[in-house]
């Protein structure tokens, strides 16, 4: 067997991150060991292209659209949603950014032994309704429980299903507009708080600052009317809006130049992430997209999304062909500079002399 | 009648060596010839009577022209073979590859006082030169030096200056490839801030009287542009410092002439020879009280002082009021000095009021190198314009080429190439695209001019899997797939001390900021042996938490607030950080406090110096926030000036490992007592001294000190109580700190056998 090079011979948490550790994991463990014809379905999308989910060719026309997600967050209850409503959310809003309609949901719980039984309940509905408010039925799933101590609490997982008749594979163009349609970080920035004990700091007491876990299917009649013109659409999830720009900057072998006082970040995102010492560019937001957008419908998609439910949409920055900075993120300074937006990664190292 | 054939080495082409040698021949009635064998040699063969010869070997050393410097002169006597003239030969082919670049000039003092005569044919020309100075590097584009490989080749010589060129008895002008005059050289002019021409009889004039009147001027000189402001007047440093975005970080200031720099520094001769050396640094001394506004270097006792270096800038300071003005780097801070005037136009259009330009392009961008005084010592901290890019020999050539690229901040790359190691000028902090691709440039040029192609180097990086200069370093060997060699950080610091001295085998210190160690925490107080077998780390300081990672290095009363939480725990933390106000040295206050001993748990570690430092400057209410690179630190040094030693116990070591948490904590508790004035002397001369005892005990007698810290008076003298002055030795020639690295990674590759 190869040896799967970096690390200490184990997996560490580093590599479930979703930067740069999990990408040469998944490369070596996956990307690399399956055949070439067997990474898709004839005729549609798999893992030889990295998006948010699958999708298989149906024969009438269009496409299944396939995903499936673990979810592992703690705390599992948090301001603006739980573990329960976070799966469902998340894997509607993977169907959405491949451009399809929701249209079925399979699920899998994981509890610990002596996990609270209304703990579990609360999960159970906010799940179901999560899934009653967007009309996609519950079509099968599983549910086990592990001995105390092999299992943090709970862990859910979701496949969703969708159907897209002109799915969106990202595929961002040189010229491009970046457009977000919302603040980025919220959801990122509660669960890093909470994590820390903070979680009575005022902006979340008060419930001004929460997770922005929802679904992203308001944003369908808005692809649907522009169909062609979205190059690419993601969720910035873990790793941030850095995530997604850089592994589009690299798949597109384009150069992402953003005007990071254009991102939409909420104040108390930006004051915690400081004293945290993280880049609000990193935090996973789980309620807002990236979108890739032809530079001559950039200005009317915003309008369009404005009215639709978000307000804050706009456009941050442009995709550009650049071959000397290809794969590269910058964001363009006050004096016409340009700082490096470098990949997640799992691990902080300071870097500082 | 005898003959002597001799070899000198050093710095001795494009410096006017030659025709020096060719008129000293000709005063003692000398045969032979002189010729340039590339590299950085020159053989001069000479035939007469022996007290003639050596009167001739007597001038050669002592009375070199004021660029040139001689490593080495070696005298072989040689059968004489009856030539009738002195000459000078054309230069010579095969002898070796490569050839020096010769580092910019600043102006000597006879093109000056032409340039101040009113009976000149260069009065109040701004860009005067000849053998002895002038701009080099800056305009070089390839080798050899001559004028057609440079950006004066747009400037045909007029029939004046042709006829002089071609005169043997001009010795400042005879072959010299940079000469020009009014009528056939460069021209200056001003423009307004949005780059409409600002009709005037005298640009320079005008640009004075706009900085007099508080604007702020863009001025494009040798190597880049500087803002040229007033650096007297509170309204226009804020301003400046507002557009400029940069709080505190001091600004250089340049002076007319060594009278007008004595008005705002203490010199004394050392400084002098410095300041008016021909490579013209930027020199860090102590300020004469009342002499500048508090904002050209805020919060610090010294300033840095250079001297005008061109006759531009003679001109223009000579026109103002002052006579010394802030120049400051045409950049954002961490950026490359801007060198084309488009480019100006475009970035520094939200600076700079009125830009002062001139027509002559700058081809290799070189900013103003820095040194001071360590305990005594001149060392540089960076090290650019009138250095770079100087070579430094090896004992011995290398196998293979070989191409570093450094570390983060403060940046520079280096490569090698038969038996020398050539560094870049100063690039800057790798963390945005401009730095990254003038890295990338900076070392093409290089390989270009010393003819490494693209898969011949063996490309040489840090440790740190993050750092950008690893990416520099896939790119630039991307086509030959070759493995990179990794040098841990701090191992390259010493290697970098170790190179000048022809070192093989030693005990280094290494006081430095944040590199990454071989247990994957932060190094950067480090007693290293590091020789041909390898590297073994001897001993270090004790390891304190950085929660927040980088933040910590912004805010080190972070650094406080970890140390007290890991030694007696979060609840007691919390109320010694609060009794200790720490909660006011963060901007989130009291939040952030909460928050900072949270973090203790996923806290990177770090042995380093200078976090240290850090963390001693905000325990005392020196310094809490990290508005530049070292600034804790050298406001530190700085207030500990007049401080004197409370004892030897302050901090302790046990074994190999100095006791600098458990210090902190003590200092937190107020169990230890003193002056805070007299605390920050002790503390860094004991951090020294520490460090020299586990260098002595492993048998050490000569220890090479380097890093960021290794700057450090106090330090260095608690060093050197341990193991005598001589004993020690602080890179002379490379910065200590991380613009001299990327050599100290390949003397370290070339060490163990890689190149
Ligand atoms: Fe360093
Ligand atoms: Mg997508
Ligand atoms: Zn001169
Ligand atoms: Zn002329």
């Amino acid at each position: 067997m190869r040896r799967i090079p970096g690390g200490k011979g184990v997996v560490e948490l580093a590599d479930g991150q979703g930067g740069v550790e999990t990408l040469r994991l998944l490369e070596e463990l996956f990307f690399r060991r399956v055949k070439e014809h067997l990474k898709r379905v004839e005729g549609g999308v798999g893992i030889d292209f990295p998006d948010d989910g699958a999708l298989i060719p149906l024969p009438g026309g269009g496409f299944l659209v396939v995903t499936a997600d673990s979810y592992t967050v703690n705390p599992p209850f948090f301001p603006g949603g739980n573990i329960g409503s976070l799966a469902v959310h998340g894997s509607i809003n993977d169907v959405v950014m491949m451009g399809g309609r929701p249209v079925a949901m399979l699920d899998t719980i994981v509890v610990e032994e002596g996990f609270p039984m209304g703990d579990l309940e609360a999960i159970v509905n906010s799940m179901l309704e999560a899934l009653e408010k967007e009309g996609v039925p519950l079509i099968g799933g599983d549910f086990k429980v592990m001995p105390k101590g092999q299992l943090d609490r709970i862990t859910v997982t979701t496949v969703g299903l969708g159907v897209a008749r002109s799915p969106i594979v990202d595929k961002p163009r040189g010229g491009d507009k970046i457009v977000v349609t919302d603040y980025v970080g919220d959801h990122g920035a509660v669960i890093l708080m909470l994590q820390m004990g903070m979680g009575d700091v005022e902006e979340i007491a008060s419930g001004s600052l929460k997770s922005d876990s929802k679904p992203l299917t308001p944003l369908l009649p808005v692809f649907e009317k522009f169909a062609g013109y979205i190059h690419a659409a993601r969720d910035p999830t873990r790793g941030g809006l850095a995530g997604v720009l850089n592994e589009w900057a690299r798949s597109g072998g384009l150069l992402a130049v953003i005007r990071e006082e254009e991102v939409p970040v909420r104040d108390a995102v930006r004051r915690f992430a400081e004293m945290l010492g993280v880049d609000p560019l990193y935090l996973a937001s789980e309620g807002a997209a990236v979108l890739s957008v032809s530079p001559e419908v950039a200005e009317e998609v915003v309008s369009e999304l404005r009215g639709r439910g978000f307000p804050n949409a706009r456009v941050i920055g442009e995709f550009r062909e650049n071959p000397k900075y290809r794969g590269f993120v910058v964001s363009e300074t006050g004096v016409g500079g340009h700082r490096i937006i470098e990949p997640p990664r799992g691990v902080i190292v300071p870097r500082i002399c | 009648m005898r003959a002597w054939r001799i070899r000198v080495t050093g710095v001795v082409q494009g410096v006017g060596f030659r025709p020096h040698v060719y008129r000293l021949a000709k005063k003692y009635g000398l045969r032979g010839y002189v010729q340039n064998l590339g590299g950085s040699e020159v053989e001069i063969w000479v035939e007469g009577e022996e007290t003639l010869l050596r009167s001739f070997l007597e001038d050669l050393k002592l009375k070199t022209p004021r660029s040139a410097e001689l490593d080495e002169v070696v005298v072989e006597e040689v059968e004489p073979s009856g030539f009738s003239d002195f000459a000078i030969l054309r230069s010579g082919t095969n002898i070796t590859k490569v050839s020096m670049i010769p580092p910019d000039f600043g102006i000597c003092d006879d093109c000056l006082r032409e340039v101040l005569d009113p009976s000149s044919r260069w009065y109040r020309y701004p860009f005067h030169s000849c053998a002895w100075c002038g701009p080099r590097f800056s305009v070089i584009e390839r080798i050899p030096y001559d004028r057609e490989n440079t950006s004066m080749r747009h400037f045909p010589l007029c029939p004046d200056c042709l006829e002089e060129y071609g005169d043997p008895g001009n010795i400042r002008r005879f072959h010299i490839q940079g000469i020009s005059c009014p009528n056939c050289g460069p021209q200056v002019y001003l423009v307004d801030g949005r780059g409409s021409p600002v009709n005037v009889k005298d640009p320079i004039v005008e640009a004075a009287r706009l900085i007099d009147e508080g604007s702020i001027v863009a001025v494009k000189g040798i190597g880049g542009f500087h803002l040229a402001c007033l650096a007297t007047d509170d309204d226009v440093l804020r301003r400046l410092r507002d557009r400029k975005k940069r709080p505190r970080k001091p600004f250089a200031v340049m002076a007319l002439d060594l009278k007008v720099a004595e008005r705002i520094a203490v010199l004394d001769e050392n400084a002098k020879s410095i300041l008016s050396s021909p490579a013209r640094p930027i020199l860090i001394l102590p300020r004469v009280p009342g002499s500048l506004s508090e904002l050209v270097a805020p919060g610090l006792r010294t300033v840095g002082v250079m001297l005008a270096y061109s006759a531009l800038h003679y001109l223009l300071l000579s026109a103002t009021r002052d006579k010394y003005l802030v120049m400051t780097s045409g950049n954002e801070s961490g950026e490359p000095i801007i060198k084309d005037n488009e480019e100006a136009l475009r970035k520094l259009s939200g600076i700079a009021d009125y830009f002062l330009m001139h027509n002559r392009r700058i081809v290799n961008r070189v900013d103003d190198s820095v040194v001071r005084f360590t305990d005594g010592e001149t060392v540089l901290i960076r090290r650019s314009r009138g250095y770079a890019p100087k070579w430094l020999p090896l004992p011995r050539p290398v196998r293979v080429p070989a191409l570093s690229t450094g570390a983060f901040l403060m940046n520079t790359g280096s490569i090698a190439v038969e038996k020398y190691v050539i560094t870049t000028q100063h690039i800057g902090d790798l963390e945005n695209l401009e730095t990254y691709n003038f890295l990338i440039e900076a070392l093409e040029f290089l390989k270009r001019t010393y003819g490494v192609s693209d898969c011949d180097a063996v490309p040489i990086v840090d440790k740190h899997p993050y750092y950008l200069s690893r990416r520099v370093a896939e790119e630039l060997s991307a086509k030959c797939s070759r493995e990179l060699v990794e040098v841990q950080h701090h191992v390259a610091h010493v290697a970098a001390a170790m190179l000048e001295a022809w070192e093989e085998d030693a005990v280094g210190i290494a006081i430095d900021g944040v590199g990454y160690g071989d247990d994957g925490q932060a190094w950067g107080g480090e007693v290293l042996r590091v020789g041909r077998e390898g590297y073994e780390r001897l001993g270090h300081l004790d390891y304190v938490p950085l929660p927040g990672g980088d933040r910590a290095t912004y805010y080190p009363a972070r650094i406080l607030v970890g140390v007290a939480g890991e030694v007696f725990g979060c609840e007691e933390a919390a109320k010694i950080a609060e009794a200790n106000g720490l909660e006011n040295l963060l901007p989130g206050g009291r939040q952030e406090l909460l928050l900072t001993l949270k973090q203790l748990g996923s806290a990177p570690k770090a042995s380093s110096a200078g976090r240290f430092l850090d963390a001693v400057a905000a325990a005392l209410k020196v310094s809490w926030e990290r508005s530049y690179e070292g600034e804790p630190a050298i406001t530190l040094e700085e207030y500990s000036w007049g401080g004197s030693l409370i004892g030897d116990s302050l901090l302790e070591r046990e074994e190999g490992v100095v006791l600098t948490k458990d210090f902190l904590a003590r200092l937190l508790t107020g169990e230890v007592k003193g002056h805070p004035r007299d605390l920050a002397y002790t503390v860094q001369f004991l951090l020294g001294r520490r460090l020299a005892e586990i260098a002595l005990e492993s048998g050490a007698r000569k220890v090479y000190v380097a890093g960021g810290s290794a700057v450090n008076t106090v330090i260095i003298k608690g060093i050197k109580s341990v193991l005598g002055g001589e004993n020690v030795y602080i890179p002379r020639k490379l910065p200590p700190g991380d613009n001299g690295i990327s050599a100290g990674q390949i003397y370290y590759a070339y060490l163990v056998d890689y190149v």
